[in-house]
Order: structure tokens, then sequence, then C-alpha cells
């Protein structure tokens, strides 16, 4: 990509309309995917992400160009087009510095595996899933892989690359039994390479995935009524994703559109509730050594028993704010101006005990998996699907529902989690928002929510 | 450039390869509290090989485009075939006899001074404001985009189609006795001077203004009456289910329901890649393949599926011109409106739910069983006509069932974005998760 010397000299150019912050996003990513279907290798494909973002900035106003041309002539191009917005005196650029270490854990990259490898590993899962019951009629398993490279040069110094390797894979079945067709899915995923296959225990979650489908065919439609929710740990955190996790983003708070706004220091949810959202967890997939803005990541308190700690936030969002930037700053790729975003967001474990939290339900729904939400950050309404749920009758989980969507308001929600346990997991998921889709962890332990509204297609007249 | 790549593919013992090829420039400009928020300019091209090796084809895509990375794309390419162990039909199009032609206007919005577009914002932003609910406006978006796509192959195929256009709206935020409500009116245009601020400001006010003071209602079972939009919403995610991709991995329950009847018999779910009022018109697909139009579901009956060259394969039918993004889509799918007015489909409801807002269509829906669970908003419906806001509901059901289940049509047929039309429809009965 461009050297140091040539970078400084369009961060100069950059600056020399009136602009007192100028920033250049350099990106060469490599992607791959490989699908299984049915114990064949059906598709390969692969995909290059390649260019410059430029951004400009004057007190808190923003421009912002990006091309897949990284050569000085073309940057210096976008640079001419944005810097017209600005009239007004020269603001000088501090000298670039030196390139801080990034941390890579990465014991064997996408390049190094063969093929066959891969494709031995993503066969043998799927032949697991399909020879799991004879009404399974299908089974899906991909290996995704991403190493992104990146250069964050602003004028303010900063001069970082990080290199982000992500890998995931993907589980899933269909079953079908007369004319019913259920789908259950995994797709567990790490910041690291094709080690992963040593850190989780794929075989066993290949049998989950299959029995869950088996289990969903017996399942009742859930009858619509407001009840206890017993949320499981894992992806279960996508709860606290959606309707708080959001909301604490300084894209909701600097416009005031979030709940939270003005609220640190305050009581937002029970006493037991203790959130982070920690960019820098090891091989966490929601992980980065520097964000986009080329700040070091950190763990960011939230939310301690019960009190509003902390928001997350960018830079430019900071100045709105008066506020220091939190290491939060993430982009989709440099077609995207970053902003903030979350990384690894969780609810901190408590005391109690996953049984013990089952008995102690009289009646309600324990939401073993969950699908995926939505929340409207300025009303604070939000949704999720339960992928795979169970009835709890007298302490007792009993038979198998589907259908379920758990609606609610967040800051509600917060007040009303009586019951934390000490299993916290996490769950992998691609959170998309304003710069684009990102790699997140949700996480959480086995919480219960005293009441919430669950609706479903059961009990139809 | 494309030539000589294609030379270099063939000389490493490509049987055939075709380069699809799109060069994207975009403005994006947002306005907030009167001020330039973001202005986001972008010039972007993109290639996408497809090729086969050993009869097995695979894809690779890229946007450095020097020829250094050209040459390890294509290695990567032959890599990437040759670790594929089925046999699926490997096909490189030599071209369809003809083609339609576009006759749309492609208006360069570039034309328009940057200032004007600005100023049209501030006008919208400003224009919502002066209303005693609007707390604020969240945020108030333009983009124009500019697409030219050319697609290049072995076969002496040479096609390529262009679209501009260009879309703003606003969301305003309502607020009345902490109830808290969101609204937006989208407008996509093909030339700069459609777009027509008053009327954009009214929607988003008249939209917002009836949303306020929204109440739960009893969970029971009603009827329910989607707006257009929420059914287009609607039948685009269920779009996949007519994809000849997902009737060979098992993945649609229509597979072997061609020539059955699937729905109530006055339903015809038509794609037409080049319908009259639609925004977005294709004279091919992404493999060359031209577009037609085709009925996928006609009185009530599945008539067979989308398809792109390999399905077509499969199935031994003609490809239909469905290959986009990779996959199988649909160009302009909609479900026919009748002479029905909407006032005239719901004079009969007696107690009834009119639902104008959907959230979390990717999350609450299941495809291949067809079940949805969803959280909604809209109105009632008491004694045939739409009376209070309603909010935080959950709207439940099965398509499959559902489309068997409707009681009327209305003739208001909309467009959404992304091209899925449909008129507003009642249905007959669906369960509401609200209160207790």
């Amino acid at each position: 990509m461009l050297d140091k010397k040539i970078l400084q000299e369009l961060i100069n150019e950059a600056l020399s309309t009136g602009a007192d912050f100028a920033e250049i996003y350099l990106e060469d990513t490599m992607s791959s995917r490989i699908s299984v279907t049915s114990g064949d290798v059906t598709s390969t494909s692969a995909s290059n992400v390649f260019g410059a973002g430029v951004r400009l900035i004057l007190g808190v106003d923003e421009v912002y160009g990006y091309t897949n041309k990284i050569t000085y002539d073309s940057i210096l191009s976008v640079i001419k087009n944005l810097r017209a917005s600005f009239s007004g005196k020269l603001f000088e650029s501090k000298p670039l510095q030196n390139k801080k270490l990034y941390t890579s854990h990465i014991k064997r990259s996408m390049t190094e595996v063969s093929s066959k490898e891969k494709t031995d590993k993503l066969q043998h899962l799927n032949n697991l899933i399909s020879s799991y019951d004879k009404r399974i009629v299908q089974s899906v398993t991909q290996l995704l892989e991403t190493e992104q490279n990146i250069l964050v040069a602003n004028s303010n110094g900063v001069y970082q690359d990080d290199v982000r390797t992500y890998t995931r894979v993907i589980l899933m079945a269909v079953a079908k039994e007369n004319d019913l067709m259920q789908q259950a899915y995994e797709g567990p995923g790490r910041f690291m390479g094709f080690e992963i296959f040593d850190e989780i225990d794929f075989d066993q979650l290949a049998i989950e995935v299959a029995t869950s489908a088996i289990t969903l065919l017996t399942a009742e439609d859930i009858k619509p009524q407001v009840m206890p929710v017993v949320l499981h740990n894992g992806f279960g955190g996508v709860i606290f994703h959606e309707a708080v996790g959001h909301p604490l983003e300084a894209t909701a708070v600097a416009k005031g559109l979030s709940p939270f706004v003005g609220k640190i220091g305050e009581k937002v949810g029970s006493d037991i509730l203790t959130a982070y959202d920690d960019g820098n967890a090891k091989n966490a997939w929601g992980r980065l050594s520097f964000d986009d803005e080329g700040m070091p990541t950190q763990k960011n308190l939230l939310i301690e028993n019960g009190i509003l700690k902390g928001f997350l936030i960018d830079q430019r969002n900071g100045k709105k704010m008066n506020m220091d930037p939190t290491g939060s700053a993430r982009r989709q790729s440099y077609k995207y101006p970053p902003t903030s975003r979350m990384n690894s967001t969780y609810i901190a474990p408590g005391k109690d005990k996953f049984e013990d939290i089952i008995k102690d339900t009289q009646y309600g729904l324990f939401a073993k998996k969950l699908g995926g939400g939505t929340v409207v950050p300025a009303t604070g309404e939000f949704n999720f699907a339960v992928q795979e749920g169970y009835m709890i009758e007298n302490g007792k989980l009993t038979k198998p529902v589907r259908g379920a969507m758990l609606i609610g308001h967040g800051k509600d929600v917060l007040f009303k989690i009586d019951k934390i346990a000490d299993n916290l997991e996490f769950g992998q998921g691609m959170c998309g928002s304003i710069s684009g889709s990102i790699p997140v962890d949700v996480g959480q332990p086995t919480i219960r929510v005293s009441s919430m509204t669950v609706g479903g297609a059961g009990g139809r007249k | 450039m494309f030539e000589k790549w294609i030379e270099l593919g063939l000389k490493k013992g490509l049987k055939d390869l075709e380069i699809f090829a799109v060069r994207h420039k975009s403005l994006k400009l947002s306005v907030y509290q009167n001020k330039l928020d973001q202005h986001v300019i972008s010039d972007v091209e993109s290639v996408t090989i497809r090729g086969i090796f050993d009869d097995k084809l695979s894809t690779v895509r890229f946007e450095h485009l020097d020829t250094e990375k050209v040459d390890q794309m294509l290695d990567l390419l032959i890599e990437n075939a040759k670790a594929l162990t089925v046999k699926e039909p490997a096909i490189i199009y030599e071209g369809s006899s003809e083609y339609p032609v576009v006759k749309d206007e492609l208006f360069d919005f570039n034309q328009i001074d940057v200032k004007d577009k600005i100023d049209m914002l501030k006008k919208l932003e400003s224009g919502i404001l002066n209303n005693e609910h609007v707390k604020q406006v969240q945020t108030t978006i333009y983009q124009e985009i500019d697409t030219k796509t050319t697609l290049v192959n072995s076969k002496g195929l040479n096609l390529s189609r262009q679209n501009t256009y260009a879309y703003a709206y606003a969301i305003g935020v309502f607020e009345k006795d902490d109830d808290i409500k969101t609204a937006y009116d989208i407008k996509l245009v093909k030339t700069f001077d459609e777009f027509n601020v008053d009327e954009m400001i009214k929607t988003t006010l008249d939209k917002g203004t009836a949303k306020l003071g929204g109440k739960s209602v009893t969970s029971d079972t009603y009827p329910v009456v989607f707006s257009n939009e929420m059914f287009a919403d609607i039948l685009e995610v269920f779009s996949s289910i007519f994809s000849g991709e997902a009737a060979f991995r098992n993945l649609t329950s229509l597979k072997d329901k061609v020539g059955v009847k699937i729905a109530d018999e006055r339903i015809n779910f038509i794609d037409d890649p080049l319908y009259k009022d639609a925004h977005f018109k294709m004279p091919f697909d992404d493999e060359g393949v031209a577009c037609k139009k085709r009925y996928v579901v006609e009185k009530g009956v599945f008539k067979g599926f989308n398809h792109n060259l390999k399905t077509a394969k499969i199935f031994n039918e003609a490809p239909t011109g469905n290959s986009f993004g990779g996959g199988i889509s649909t160009t302009n799918l909609y479900l026919e409106p009748s002479t029905t007015t909407f006032d005239d489909m719901i004079k009969d409801i007696k107690n009834g739910i009119y639902i104008t807002d959907l959230v979390g269509l990717h999350a609450g829906v299941k495809t291949i069983s067809g079940e949805f669970s969803l959280q909604a908003s809209g109105f009632r419906i008491e004694a045939g006509i739409i009376t209070t806001p309603v909010k935080m509901i959950v709207v439940s059901g099965n398509y499959f069932d559902m489309l068997n289940d409707v009681d009327q049509f209305a003739n208001d047929l909309k467009f959404n974005l992304s091209g899925v039309g449909s008129p507003s429809v009642s249905i007959k009965n669906l369960v509401i998760g609200g209160e207790a």
C-alpha cells in the first residue's frame, strides 16, 4: 500500500482548506466461503475488499469519500473533492508516529491450511448432522474465513495497522415430517484461524443442531401471553445487545435519541445487573487490537449494580458529547466512515444457579436459543425471536414450543431482571448498523425477566 | 482490459470464464439540525469472475484491479474449483436470442448542485420540525446512485446495463405524553425534479401523528389488514421459497408443488422485469440471460421455480433470468391488485387490526416452514373504519396458511425499494399477541 511519507503528504493536502482533522484508512481484505451440502462440497468462493477511505472533519462536521484505487493520485482526487467543503485557516498535522504492535494469536491462517483439510472437516460435520435421524432432510455446513488488513493514519499523528482474522463455522439442519419442515442453526466464530477446530467441540454442536431441528418438529405454537421468561446463556445476550447496547452507542446518545441520555450515575436496572463491552477479549469474535480510528481497544464498564457507568464513544461523537472516546470506532470496510459500535457485550455472571432459576419459576417460558432481533433506538422498543423454547411449569421444563417472539422496552426489562446465573457464555453474530455489518459477540449467563410480552401463533380460534 | 483477463484465464486452463464488472458511483448527504451532518462520495469498481475448471464452476470477487492481483485471483479460482466434489451443471452462457430494451431515462444527478440537494434536505427537515408533536428529526438523508454493469465472457457475450436513481427521506421523532414514535416516507426518483418536498413532509407528519397515543390490544384472534408496504415486505422475505436453488437444496416446502394450488385462487404473483411503474427495470440477469415477465403463482397455482442457468439445467427447464447477486432472486415481484378500494375492503370488518409497521422481519420469519411472528403496530378497525392507534403487538401465523385465508385485496399496488410490490390485503384471521 502507500508509504508513510506519502500518507503524510496526503494528510497535509487534506488540511489545506481549513479542516481540523484528516484521516486516511486503507484496507485489503480477503475472505473465503466453502459450503458443504448433504455431504458434497457444493460451493467455493473468494472475495477481496480493497480501497481507501478519506475523512475530513471541521469541529463536528464530517465529509467522507472512498475509492478502490489506492494510489496517490486517486486519493488526492478524493481529497480535492472533499476539501472543497471547507474554507478557513490551515491546521498543522502532527507528524505520523511509529506503529504500535498489534496482538495476534493466530496459529493457522486461511492461506496455510489446505482446501482438503477444510472440506474434510466440513464434510465430517455434515455427515454427523445428516446421519443423526432419518427426518433430517438437509444439512449445510460452511466455513467462513476473513483476514482484514487495515492501516489508519490521521492528522493527530496516529499511524496504525491492524490485522483481523476471523473464522466462523455455520451448521444448519432441516428436519421434515409429513408436510412440516423445521430448521435449526448454530454459527460459532472466533478471532482466530483454523485452530478454531481445536477450541470448539463441533461434533457436539452438530448433534445439538440436529437434535434441535428434530425437537422443533414436535413443538407446539406458543399462545400469546405475558409471562416470566428465562433467557438462556450465550446468544440470549442478544436482548441486552439490542435493547441496551445500541442505545448506549454514541451515535444514538449524541443526538439525544436514547433513553439513557443524561443518565450516567443513575439507576437504570436492577441491583444485580452489571454489564461490559470488551473490545479486547482474547480470541473473541468481536475483538480488535486497535479500533478503526487507530485507538487501542479496551474493556468498557457500561452498568454496575444497576447504575449506568458509561457509553460507547468514537472520536467525533466524543467531541459532540464532550467525553473521551472508548476505542469503540468500527466500520465494515473502507466504504463506511467509522462510528461507535459494540465489540463483545455481556452481562456479568451472577450468583444464581441455572437449575435453581428453573426450579424457582412456577410458570414461564425458557428461551433456550434466540434468533435475531431489532431495536428502534428512539423509542427503545425491541423484539427478538425464540429459535428453541420450552414451557416451564411448576419449576420443570415441559413441552417444546416454537414461534415465540419477545417484545418490550429496553428500559423496563433492565429493572425486571430478577435472577442472574453464574454460567456466562458468548454467542456470535453480525451486527448491522450505520457503519455496516461487523462481527460482534453477545453474551450473558442465564437470566430471568419477571414478565415479558410473548407473541405466538398458538390458541388460534 | 477484460478481453486480456479472459485470455489469461483461458491460458491458465479455464474452459470458460465470465467477467461481471460493476462501477458504482454514489453521493450521500445527511442533514441534522439544519446543518450538513454527513457528506459521502464514492467511486468503486468491483469485478466478479466466474470460471469453469474441470467442469466445475467457482467464483472470485475483487476490488484490487491490478494485473498482478487478477493473476492471483484466477489461480485462487482454479484452486477453489478443484476443491468442489459435486458435479453440478457449470455453464457460461452464449446469450439469449434477443434482449428487451429498457427505455428509462438516465438522469445525471451530478448536474444538480450539491447546495440544492442540501437545501432540499433542510427544507424537508424544517418542514417536519414545524409540528407540535415533533421532538426532533433523527436524520434527513439524500442519496444518488449511478451503477453501470458490464458482462463479458469467453463465449463472446458482451452486455451492459446502467441505472441511475436517487432517494430521500427524513425520520421524524414524534412525542406526546411520554409516548415516542418515529415515522418516515422514502421517495425514490429517476429525475431530481420528481422530489416533492411538501408532499414528503405531509406524509411523514400524517404517519407520525397518527401513531401517537397507541395502546396494545388484548391477545386474541382478529381479522388483520396489512398495508400494501407491509404485505410487500413480507412477500420479499418469503420470495426465497420460489428459488430453484432452494428447491434443489431441499430448502423450500414448495419442492414438489409445481402445478399444485398453494394459495387462494384470486392470487397472482408476477415477476416482471419491465413493469411500467417499477423502480428498476432489468434487460438481463447477472448471467446474461434475457429477463422476461412470468407468473410465479397464477390463480393460486404455483407455476414453477425461478431459475438461474444451473438450476434450470438441473430441472430440465429454460432459465428464467433470475440470477442476481450470486444467487436467485426476483426482479419486480408483485401481487396483482384488485379493483376494490381500501375503504371498501375494510368496511365489513367489525373488530380488526390494520398493520402499518412490522419490525424485525429478518428475525421473526421461518421461510421454510412459513411461520412468522412479528412485532407490529398500526390501528384498530372498528365498525368498518380505522380508529385508534395500536402498538407493541405481535402478529403471528403461517405464510402458506395466510395465502389461503385472504379475505380481500385492495387496488393500491405499491413497490418497496427492493422491487417487491403488493396492494393492501385483508386476512380473515390471525393471532395477535398483546396484553394478557
